[in-house]
């Protein structure tokens, strides 16, 4: 078992294509990182790149500790799980299992002993003489996460393992890779564009985009504190409410100004936010769906919004809604190339399951001020002050 | 209050009525099965010829009636047909096994290996297989009458393996082109070389190509007659087609004999095809449902 750092690693491919850009990134031993993004982001290059699959442009990656630019795949001792499970479909199950450890000179008795093992792990023990094709997309997936097992390689690298599946085996399979992978305590490196699956599995995140690392941190500050608002966006489903707003002085501080309306900012956040003056850029104010509370009557500091759309997901009801009066649109979501995509509907908030809301209603509804973000309008960076 | 009573419904036909769509379809069945049962007697007249004049003496051939195995048992004085058989199959086998020795690697390499002009290589190579035989007959026999290979086997099987190997690189390119990557990005994680993953995980996949070929090229060495007469020089060592040109050839020829010969010919190459016809169509039909 061993650790794993990239280290200014840069994949450049023969059309000039930068797919990984400066990858600096360390995983610890049995630490299970997830590697995250929209499609084209390099994830899957980078863990190409770890597997020796990819050469390295520039740039260093180690494994334990030892430099493994130019070491075969076979001498990385890591193993991966592919997106189709790449099962060899004239091998069984315990010859799929054991043909890694058979190229490797092990007896007969050890290959035995050790696919055994793995696949009471698995609970694949009763299928151990099927050839692949007699298998469903579940226990394939299984199978190829038991060829991975028996090697007790140094890392494991899995290469969205779980996107053949279907919704409810997916959960399924979520819980069953995080538990093997906390079992066996060796260090994994999981890539996956389904931030739900990221958020749910992985012991720290890294978002990518674009080839570039943007944040990596726990699932949790991740949602809490993205560094930017692309990370804001991408991570939490419905994403963060972005808008672009203008700050204006108040009696004794700023007020973002959305459209018409006026939102005071409360004074916590002028000594934790480095924000810009009055009369600067602008912000991009950042609120989480769950964050935003629609009240029942008038209220101070409320803004006033129009129902455009209700998408009822049964626990809750997602309302879009646009601000009143507003003269142009102010929300966006940045895309996969990084620009700003204008949206029809500038806010998404979160509701009972038994609210009456109707498509056209005027709703009046208040941010939760503990959990406002900023993020500089051109950079897109978050504001806060890092303590 | 009064109701309108409504006529009780019928009960509904389980049995499939046959609409008008299904009449043409059947019609449309029929026809094809009269055209197909035209085709099959227009090839397998000949067949009937042959084994129908083989079963019959010189004389009885001449006069149009009678029967008798005459024409078999005379047969392995008037030819060397053991020995040609022998030799047919020799020139066969070791012309499929060159063919698939360099074929194999050279397909795979084309579809899973980036290398520079891989794709110019590649055409050259497949555009080979527009070249006949007969434009280079002349060329290829003074290359290797230099190199003195005329006289056993070896000329005959260099030629059908060159005839032979750019269409073998195209079908295995083509199957290997089908198969995933990441199965030999498995391997190779596995622990294997690219030599491995062919040997231990390619080849025992491509067993449908590997049989397309073999029975592709056995009917076209088998029942090929110009290179044995021109590469094997040796009258010891032709090929069965030589030996049945030359049975023809002569003053009197027997045509009785003639066909008993020529059915001998004929049989390997159909069994062949007869075995091999499942792993024929799967093998020439991949890359279409993939």
């Amino acid at each position: 078992m061993a650790d794993i750092t990239f280290d200014g690693v840069t994949k450049i491919f023969a059309d000039k294509i930068r797919a990984v850009d400066e990858l600096s990134l360390h995983v610890a031993d049995g630490e299970f990182m997830v590697l995250v993004g929209p499609s084209g982001c390099g994830k899957t290059t980078a863990l190409r790149m770890l597997a020796g699959l990819e050469d390295i442009t520039s740039g260093s990656l180690s494994i334990g500790g030892a430099v493994v630019n130019n070491v075969l795949p076979k001498d990385r001792d890591v193993a991966m799980v592919f997106q189709n499970y790449a099962l060899y479909p004239h091998m069984t199950v315990a010859q799929n299992m054991g043909f890694a450890l058979k190229i490797r000179g092990l007896s007969k008795s050890d290959i035995a002993a050790k696919v055994l093992e793995a696949a009471t792990i698995l609970r694949l023990t009763d299928y151990l003489d099927r050839r692949p094709k007699a298998l469903s997309g579940g226990q394939r997936q299984r199978v190829a996460m038991g060829r991975a097992i028996v090697r007790s390689p140094q890392a494991f690298l899995m290469d969205e393992p779980l996107s053949n599946l279907d919704a409810q085996l997916r959960v399924e399979m979520r819980l069953e890779i995080a538990r093997i992978q906390r079992l066996l305590g060796v260090a994994t490196v999981y890539v996956t564009h389904d931030q739900i699956e990221a958020m749910t599995m992985g012991d720290r995140v890294a978002v990518m985009r674009g080839g570039k690392l943007q944040q990596v941190a726990t699932p949790q500050d991740l949602y809490d504190h993205p560094d930017n608002d692309f990370v804001a966006g991408f991570v939490g489903s419905p994403p963060m409410n972005l808008l672009r707003a203008s700050l204006e002085s108040a009696n004794d501080g700023l007020r973002v100004v959305l459209g018409a309306q006026r939102l005071d900012v409360p004074a916590t956040y002028l000594s934790s936010h480095d924000l810009p003056n009055a009369d600067g850029p602008g912000v991009i104010l950042g609120i989480r769906p769950e964050d935003v509370e629609v009240l029942s009557g008038d209220s101070a500091g409320a803004l006033m919004t129009r129902v455009e759309r209700r998408e009822a997901l049964g626990a809750e009801i997602l309302v879009h809604l646009s601000l009143v009066d507003a003269k142009e649109n102010t929300a966006f979501v940045v895309n996969d190339e990084g620009a700003l995509v204008a949206r029809p509907t500038t806010l998404v908030a979160k509701m009972g399951p038994r609210a009456g809301v109707a498509v056209g209603d005027q709703l009046n509804v208040r941010f939760n001020v503990e959990h406002l973000h900023f993020f500089d309008a051109d950079s897109g960076l978050s504001l806060r002050i890092r303590s | 209050m009064t109701t309108a009573s409504t006529p009780p419904k019928e009960p509904e036909d389980p049995r499939p009525s046959m609409g008008p769509v299904q009449r043409p379809r059947k019609l449309g069945r029929w026809m094809l099965f009269v055209v197909m049962m035209i085709v099959a007697v227009i090839m397998l007249y000949p067949f009937w010829v042959m084994i129908y004049t083989s079963l019959k003496s010189e004389a009885q051939f001449l006069a149009g009636s009678g029967f008798s195995w005459i024409s078999w048992s005379s047969l392995t004085s008037v030819i060397p047909i053991g020995q040609e058989v022998l030799s047919s199959t020799i020139v066969c086998a070791a012309s499929i096994l060159l063919i698939l020795i360099v074929g194999l690697p050279a397909g795979f390499a084309f579809s899973k290996l980036r290398f520079r002009l891989s794709t110019g290589i590649f055409l050259v190579m497949v555009s080979a297989m527009m070249v006949p035989l007969q434009a280079i007959l002349m060329t290829e026999y003074v290359n290797v009458s230099r190199l003195h290979l005329t006289g056993g086997y070896t000329a005959a099987v260099l030629v059908y393996a060159a005839l032979g190997t750019p269409f073998s690189v195209f079908l295995f390119s083509t199957y290997f082109r089908g198969v995933p990557d990441e199965l030999i990005e498995a391997g190779i994680v596995d622990g294997l070389g690219y030599v491995g993953v062919l040997w231990r995980l390619v080849v025992p996949i491509a067993l449908p190509a590997i049989a397309t070929v073999t029975v592709l090229q056995f009917i076209q060495i088998w029942d090929d007659l110009l290179v044995g007469l021109f590469f094997i020089q040796n009258t010891s060592d032709r090929p069965i087609t030589v030996g049945l040109a030359v049975l023809a050839a002569g003053r009197t020829t027997s045509i009785p004999e003639l066909m008993a010969g020529s059915i001998i010919s004929a049989l390997p190459a159909m069994l062949v095809y007869v075995g091999f016809q499942r792993y024929l169509v799967k093998g020439l039909t991949m890359g279409i449902d993939r």
